[in-house]
């Protein structure tokens, strides 16, 4: 296995409630403790920031900087498999993100991200479970792009593709354009397609195991599952040999449909993960309490996928143990003790006491100020 | 700024000049004074190859490895309905018209690699009928570099492109 990564330290600048802080970073269990509104969830924030360089809470930016300030900064020390970084995100209303690594600057966020290195659960954020299926998508992509080689190139591709021959399907409808123009954007998207679904494919078959362990570990029943819905459905039972050229035909078939409609209404693109436990799909009709467990248990997975296939990622879970009994608490402090960097955040007392009783650091925040304690 | 002003009318006409004589060639599209290009009135190129390329910046290249004896063909870019980038918008049919009346007996698709330049490269395959053979410059190794240094993509398409060295004779 390669070295994992770690965070060494974290920096922040006008994030949220947070005016200036720098935390040193244990590189095993890490418990950030304080009462709520303290500020937790934005030190979580910031070292998601700093390593996808998007936020895991929301998607308007402009929320992140705080009150008052003009941007808001983060400054990440990081060692992965190509050795320690100095990583620093900037963003401001009005003029975005600016990204540097070692005082480089670096333009495009694809190359300065590092999708691999962070794993991130945030309870109040259920997207993985109960949000559309571009967020399914999405999670899973992350995953394959860290550790699936040419499932980025694979993927953006099929994305270029896609809108070409959307852009190109609405000049046919006008008759700006012919049919005819439509293949050679085909030709080019089918092997593309087929690549997004075998890798989809083997990693949602790999999950599967780690899946339904966790889920039972935690509570959450002995039959959890993991699917892929494809899109077509039609393709769930086609062996991947066969893909390229069952998709060839699904989409001369239904040229004349998606010409109607100006897009490509089926594909990987329009892909869903289902998340199942026994008969329940606990996409539409788990529980909160449900679909949180699913959460937990899928983001555990990814960790063991990606520990198992490229590097063991840093678990940043916020708030994830205040819900289980002290029996599952202890099995996934247990789960995460075991060598990666996981960085937890808790507003109960009982879990810093557990948490310093063994060998981790426990980091004190309140009223913007951090304190090193055990 | 530090330059003397003769310098800049000097560079200045220079531009007005070139802008002024330079005009599209006739047959190819490239840059030209006259009515063809250097290249398409040179008798000693073969007219029955003709090497389609995006841009005429593309031809400089080519032209430096000495390797191709044909005359070229400027498409004016590549497919992309995303920016109105239609097969009308392109030199194809004059390319079409230019392969039956010459006679055309092997066309080089060198349009870039990338999505939009193969997708120009696969629609003019298609729209090329009769015994012309169509080929496309290969991807691949960049020469003197090691293996172990290139992407993924790269010795992807370099495997997929592979040629026979025993067996089957490959190449003219």
């Amino acid at each position: 296995m390669t070295e994992p990564w770690r965070a060494w330290a974290v920096s922040v600048t006008d994030l949220r409630c947070w005016d200036r802080a720098r935390i040193d970073l244990e590189p095993g269990l890490v418990v950030i403790w304080g009462p709520n509104g303290a500020g937790k969830t934005s030190l979580i924030e910031a070292l998601t920031m700093g390593c996808l360089g998007v936020s895991p809470r929301t998607s308007r930016e402009a929320e992140i900087v705080r009150h008052g300030a003009e941007a808001a900064r983060v400054e990440l020390s990081l060692d992965g498999p190509d050795g320690r970084r100095e990583r620093a995100i900037g963003y401001a209303p009005r003029r975005g993100r600016r990204m540097s690594i070692d005082d480089a600057p670096v333009r495009a966020l694809g190359e300065w991200s590092v999708p691999g290195a962070v794993l991130v659960f945030i309870p109040d954020e259920l997207r993985i479970v109960k949000g559309p299926p571009a967020a399914r998508r999405r999670h899973l992509d992350r995953l394959l792009e860290a550790s699936w080689p040419g499932y980025r190139e694979a993927s953006s591709g099929y994305k270029e593709a896609i809108s070409q021959r959307n852009a190109l399907l609405r000049r046919v409808r006008s008759g700006e354009a012919g049919v005819g123009e439509l293949a050679p954007w085909e030709t080019q998207m089918v092997p593309l397609a087929v690549e997004i679904i075998r890798a989809r494919r083997q990693a949602i078959s790999d999950l599967q195991g780690p899946f339904q362990r966790w889920l039972e570990s935690l509570g959450g029943g002995p039959e959890g599952q993991l699917r892929l819905d494809p899109s077509p459905s039609s393709l769930r039972d086609v062996p991947d040999d066969e893909l390229e050229g069952v998709i060839f035909g699904f989409i001369q078939e239904r040229r004349p449909r998606d010409i109607g409609a100006a897009q490509t209404l089926s594909g990987p693109h329009r892909d869903d993960v289902g998340l199942w436990s026994g008969d329940l799909d606990l996409r539409s009709s788990g529980s909160q309490g449900e679909q949180r467990t699913a959460a937990l248990a899928l983001t555990l997975a990814h960790r063991d996928y990606l520990s198992d296939v490229a590097a063991r990622p840093i678990l940043l879970l916020d708030d994830a143990l205040s819900e289980l009994d002290p029996d599952r608490r202890q099995r996934v402090l247990h789960a995460v003790g075991d060598g990666g960097q996981t960085l937890i955040t808790t507003a109960d007392p009982a879990v810093a006491e557990i948490a310093r009783a063994g060998s981790a650091q426990v980091l004190h925040i309140e009223d913007g100020h951090v304190a090193k304690m055990g | 700024m530090k330059a003397p002003t003769a310098r800049s009318h000097d560079l200045a006409g220079a531009l007005v000049e070139m802008s002024e004589r330079l005009r599209p060639c006739s047959q190819c599209f490239s840059f030209a004074e006259d009515e063809l290009c250097p290249i398409c009135a040179d008798p000693r190129r073969d007219p029955q190859t003709i090497c389609v390329v995006e841009e005429p910046s593309a031809i400089l290249p080519i032209e430096a490895t000495h390797e191709f004896r044909g005359l070229y063909h400027v498409l004016g870019g590549a497919l992309s309905p995303i920016d109105g980038v239609d097969a009308d918008d392109l030199r194809i049919d004059e390319l079409l018209v230019r392969i039956t009346q010459n006679g055309v007996r092997e066309l080089v698709v060198a349009t870039n690699p990338t999505m939009a330049g193969e997708a120009t490269a696969l629609f003019i395959a298609d729209q090329v009928s009769g015994d012309v053979i169509v080929t496309r410059l290969a991807s691949g190794l960049p020469v003197g570099a090691d293996l172990e240094h290139a992407d993924e993509l790269t010795v992807g398409r370099a495997l997929l492109g592979r040629r026979e060295m025993k067996g089957q004779p490959t190449g003219p």
